[in-house]
């Protein structure tokens, strides 16, 4: 199957983009088209213009920037990023993330922004990213803002961004403690995924705070406050006792949809499961976080 | 030799496909060609109150759209019964069924356009499960059936007046009743199977090219005089002005067999009298066909020793909304799940239903995996009932060689326990089964329906090189490297002499099809044989104009040996005809009567699969994976290792699909994951690290060099074999595939 007629631009500045999108008719950023080819294809989006924004120089840079932070240019593909030193170095579970996100061809061009903008539920960097507490910089016709990844993604297929809006860069602290992310699927997409990031204390063994989120569930990735708030001045060592003690209170209170990959209690139950085994791998991780 | 002679060397095709230069139907450009897209019924059950296609017809660039009024005096066809229009005409009857094609001069026209083609349907009650079809008052999906007898297969369908049972298909023996009376214990279970996608990487794709009285046709088709003669009788063009060309097939397994959408591409091309090409997405190859889902009751008499005194089984079988051969497929199953055991009472009945679902179809050996799904899965409950060990359960009852498990069917002409042998020393010496990993065994012993029905033409050209024409098309299989070796073998020639000429049924003569692992045995002997003819020929020359004794001669590489002398192929066309050319053509046909009748009896031999499976569960997710599989067969002789082994695995894989992922799932006859993204399939990541392939050949197979046929054996006791390796873990029996992590873990909650 094929899209229906659309044209095709190629700008080489954000601004000159966001301006082409905003045009009248349906214009649309396009980065891998991983996503937007197919549902073009399939016809359940349609677009007059394609904004082609791989022109654009600049907006597949990593780095980390001086007030300590990382930044991700939203134009790197999974595999780019997979492959960086800067994230091997200080955010390696965000490195095998992308390495396994779905296969090799989407990895090869699909990039990180062009994910996170679908808002598609079972995907796998929006968990991460909002555990990582990171902030999306996005630019318009009316300016530049910052959305909280927590806050990003409002519903299915549904952003809080501005047709007009290009996603330009990812920005999060530089982790201070373990961080980890597993996902269970059985398919092409991730039926549950968990990811945790704990900072640690000056003396490296007890948690000063931890985030956690919970993906694929529901609409959006989801916090574990219980959780999060059980963990808070614990000892490392006694991390997974302190989860498995809060575990059921928290998994009651994630929204589980039951859809095809699976039932709400089984996915429920998927979520403590990955939760715990994190907290495992986050343990031994965390007794070699400052040496 | 270098890489690309040692490939060319095991299979001429690698290097054309690995470069990009072998030809599929989509790849070709006929002059003049144009574009069709198909619009389709997004109702399950409906009636078409309008169509109206004029805004799309003037659009520019769409030269006409085909709509089922245009077709309504070819009457439908079919190829047991005769139940399908050439697209829907005033009704439709599954999600996906074709009602207008819109035809363009480029394909981007036609599906603007065919979006454009504006039909209303008023929806009727449907049926979309064996269950509600089969109610007293379910909709009729068909109100009449004609019956083809002897048109494809032999004999026909028996369908059910006023009813959606379009087959049903019984075999008693001995009386089984009785039996149970006698039996210290008689076990039943109850099993289901969903339906299946064939999930060839080439989706349908045809090129229709109507001229007056001649039509000719490029298709993917696996049964290319199947299409061939349906399109005869649709049109009324005689069998010779229909031509039917098959280049390289990218998959095919069953979706591609009989005949699926050339008729409406044909219609297409008679509507606009331009060659038309229709070119599907995979999606839409996913609502063409499928394999058929059933719902499975087996029930098994022993007595206090764990003889089996009698088995029973009845099986209902998804067909979709046309029957295409699921009539077969019904027939099939009955006679799949018995083997290879010795049961001296049985009462099998499986019947064929219509549902308003895509049709179902011929899938990599009919009705197997259904069969031997439930069959295989049962013994182990029977032996953990009475209990005993499954293997020594099996072992107990199974059918020695020579020993006919039902008397209308040949003698079986394998040894089980000899492949039961290979796969479990194949798992010695260190695999005992743990806690953590458990071992599950599954047998399979089918009967092909390979119809010994085939013609060959060999040519032997005067430089020694060597055409052969067969109607065996080349899916991947490897058919014609294979045909290569059989009459290189017979004419003492090198491989690399021999061309197989791509499928053209124009060209090559008359053969039943690929299918049903027959090619190698029925299309191999008239390959053989037509080469014997050759070689008389040439022999009979040299006799007769060196005036030399017949049997003083011999074939050799580049000609005939006299004995003292080798005369080259050059020498003696040139000496017998007097210039410098020529050729013999050698003719070879299997019938039924062919080899003193032995080829006659049904199965022509036994595909057997034994299979040995070591699972591991994560107990928290329920995730099973497979660390070790081991697969034996007996094939009688191997040709082409690469490609047997190929087959086998390949076969292991895709029943690892049906053991672990697959189903094709519909709500209300929606189907629901009918996309590559959403249907999910093995990926070599699951794929048994440690996969031991066994090929038993005791040489006493009907084909060249006392060859079997094979590659569809593999696929049936994967699922089971998975099944029991659970069952002996945990003790929790899954009764419906595919065995998901979300039902294992549910079964191991409900055990706990
Ligand atoms: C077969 C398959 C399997 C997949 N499996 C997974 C998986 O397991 N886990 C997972 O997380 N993901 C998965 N994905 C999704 C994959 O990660 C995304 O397809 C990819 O990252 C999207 O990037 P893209 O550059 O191709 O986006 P595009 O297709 O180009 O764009 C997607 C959307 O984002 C918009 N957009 C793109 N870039 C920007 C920008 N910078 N600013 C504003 N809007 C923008 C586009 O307008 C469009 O609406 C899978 C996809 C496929 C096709």
């Amino acid at each position: 199957m094929l899209p229906s007629p659309f044209q095709f631009e190629r700008p080489s500045t954000i601004a000159d983009a966001v301006r082409a999108v905003g045009e009248s008719g349906d214009g649309m950023f396009y980065a891998g088209g991983t996503e937007l080819l197919l549902a073009l294809k399939m016809r359940v989006i349609r677009a007059d213009r394609l904004i082609d924004i791989k022109g654009i120089p600049g907006l597949d840079c990593i780095a980390v920037n001086g007030m300590n932070e990382i930044e991700i240019g939203a134009r790197c593909t999974h595999r780019k990023i997979s492959g960086d030193p800067v994230i091997r170095e200080h955010v390696p579970a965000l490195a095998s993330l992308c390495a396994e996100v779905a296969n090799i061809r989407v990895r090869n061009v699909g990039t990180i922004g062009g994910n996170l903008c679908f808002g598609e539920p079972h995907a796998d960097p929006p968990t991460m990213l909002a555990a990582l507490n990171a902030r999306l910089v996005l630019v318009g016709s009316r300016g530049t803002r910052e959305v909280h990844a927590d806050d990003f993604i409002r519903s299915e297929m549904e952003t809080v961004r501005e047709p007009d809006e290009l996603l330009r860069v990812i920005v999060f602290p530089r982790p201070a403690g373990p961080v980890t992310y597993r996902r269970f699927k059985h398919g092409e997409r991730p039926s549950v995924n968990v990811a945790m990031t704990w900072s640690l204390n000056a003396d490296g063994n007890t948690i000063r705070s931890a985030r956690v989120r919970v993906g694929a569930l529901g609409l959006r990735p989801q916090p574990l406050p219980v959780v999060e708030g059980a963990l808070r001045n614990v000892a490392v060592a006694e991390a997974r006792q302190a989860i498995e003690t809060a575990l059921p209170a928290a998994l009651d209170q994630l929204e589980v949809n039951a859809d095809r990959h699976g039932g709400a209690d089984y996915k429920r139950h998927l979520a403590g499961v990955l939760l715990l085994r994190s907290a495992d791998e986050a343990v031994t991780a965390g007794g070699s976080w400052l040496k | 030799m270098s890489v690309t002679d040692s490939m060319s060397a095991v299979r001429p095709d690698l290097i054309e496909k690995v470069t990009g230069r072998a030809e599929y139907v989509t790849d070709l450009v006929i002059p003049g060609m144009l574009h069709g897209f198909v619009v389709r019924s997004p109702a399950t059950h409906a009636r078409i109150s309008s169509i109206d296609a004029s805004v799309a017809r003037s659009v520019p660039g769409v030269v006409d759209v085909l709509i089922g009024a245009d077709v309504v005096s070819f009457g439908c066809w079919g190829v047991v019964l005769k139940d399908r229009p050439i697209m829907a005409i005033d009704r439709v009857r599954y999600v996906g069924e074709p009602v207008a094609v819109v035809i363009a001069e480029t394909i981007e026209i036609a599906e603007v356009a065919a979006e454009l083609v504006d039909i209303a349907y008023d929806e009727l009650p449907h049926a979309t499960t064996i269950r509600e079809a089969m109610m007293a008052d379910a909709p009729l999906i068909h109100e009449h059936h004609e019956n083809l007898e002897d048109f494809y297969f032999k004999g026909g369908a028996r369908p059910t007046p006023s009813s959606n049972i379009f087959h049903t298909y019984r075999n008693d023996v001995g009386d089984v009743d009785a039996a149970e009376a006698v039996a210290a214990y008689v076990h039943e279970d109850h099993f289901t199977f969903p339906a299946i996608s064939h999930f060839a990487m080439e989706p349908h794709a045809v090129i229709a090219d109507f001229q007056g009285d001649s039509l000719t046709v490029w298709a993917g088709a696996q049964t290319p005089t199947a299409v061939q003669k349906v399109l005869s009788r649709l049109f009324g063009l005689a069998l010779a002005k229909v031509r039917v060309i098959v280049p390289f097939v990218g998959g095919g397994f069953g979706g591609k067999a009989s005949v699926k959408i050339e008729p409406l591409v044909a219609a297409a091309s008679w509507k606009v009298r331009r060659p038309v090409r229709v070119a599907q997405s995979m999606a839409e190859s996913m609502l063409t066909c499928r394999r058929l889902g059933a719902d499975i009751t087996i029930r098994t008499a022993v007595d206090a020793n764990g003889r089996i005194l009698a088995k029973s089984a009845r099986l209902l079988l998804d067909g979709g909304a046309y029957s295409d051969t699921g009539s077969a497929v019904a027939t099939k199953s009955a006679n799949r799940i018995m083997g290879p055991y010795v049961v001296p009472n049985m009462r099998l009945e499986a019947c064929a239903v219509y549902t308003n679902t895509i049709p179902g179809a011929a899938f990599r050996s009919i009705g197997g995996p259904q069969a031997v799904w439930a069959k295989e899965s049962h013994m182990d409950n029977v032996a953990a009932a009475i209990g005993m060990d499954p293997t020594e359960f099996r072992m107990l009852n199974l059918a020695s060689r020579g020993e006919r498990i039902r008397p209308d069917l040949r003698a079986l002409d394998m040894d089980m326990s000899e492949l039961i042998g290979r796969v479990t020393r194949s798992f010695a010496p260190d695999a005992q089964p743990s806690n953590r990993k458990a071992h599950g065994l599954a047998l399979a012993a089918t009967d092909p329906a390979n119809t010994p029905i085939s013609n060959a033409i060999v040519r032997l050209k005067i430089d020694g090189s060597i055409l052969v024409s067969v109607s065996s098309i080349e899916v991947g299989q490897g058919a014609h490297a294979t045909m290569a070796q059989i009459a290189a073998q017979t004419l003492k020639q090198k491989v690399s002499a021999v061309t197989v000429l791509r499928s053209d049924t124009a060209v090559a003569p008359y053969d039943w099809g690929t299918g049903a692992s027959r090619s190698t045995v029925v299309v191999g002997l008239s390959v053989e044989s037509a080469a014997l003819d050759a070689a008389d020929q040439i022999l009979d020359m040299v006799a007769e104009v060196w005036e030399l004794p017949r049997d003083g001669l011999s074939l050799v590489e580049g000609g005939v040996s006299t004995g003292p002398d080798v005369l080259t192929f050059h020498q003696i066309f040139h000496r017998s005809l007097g210039v410098d050319s020529g050729e013999v053509v050698g003719r070879g046909a299997i019938t039924p009567r062919s080899k003193k009748g032995s080829l006659a009896e049904s199965p022509l031999f036994w595909e057997t699969s034994a299979a040995l499976a070591e699972i591991v569960v994560d107990e928290e997710t329920g995730e099973i994976r497979v660390p070790r599989y081991a697969s034996a067969a007996d094939v009688g002789r191997v040709i082409n290792r690469v490609a047997a082994e190929g087959q086998d695995e390949g076969a292991a894989v895709m029943g690892l699909g049906h053991a672990l992922h697959e189903a094709l799932e519909f709500e209300d006859g929606q189907p629901v994951n009918a996309t590559p993204i959403d249907y999910s399939i093995p990926r070599i990541t699951d794929v048994p690290p440690s996969f031991d392939t066994i090929l038993v050949e005791n040489g006493d197979g009907p084909g060249p060099g006392g060859a079997k046929g094979m590659g569809e054996g593999a696929i049936l006791p994967v699922a089971p074999a998975i099944a029991n390796a659970l069952f002996a873990a945990y003790g929790i029996r899954i009764t419906d595939l595919p065995m998901t992590p979300e039902k294992v873990w549910r079964a191991l909650q409900k055990r706990n």
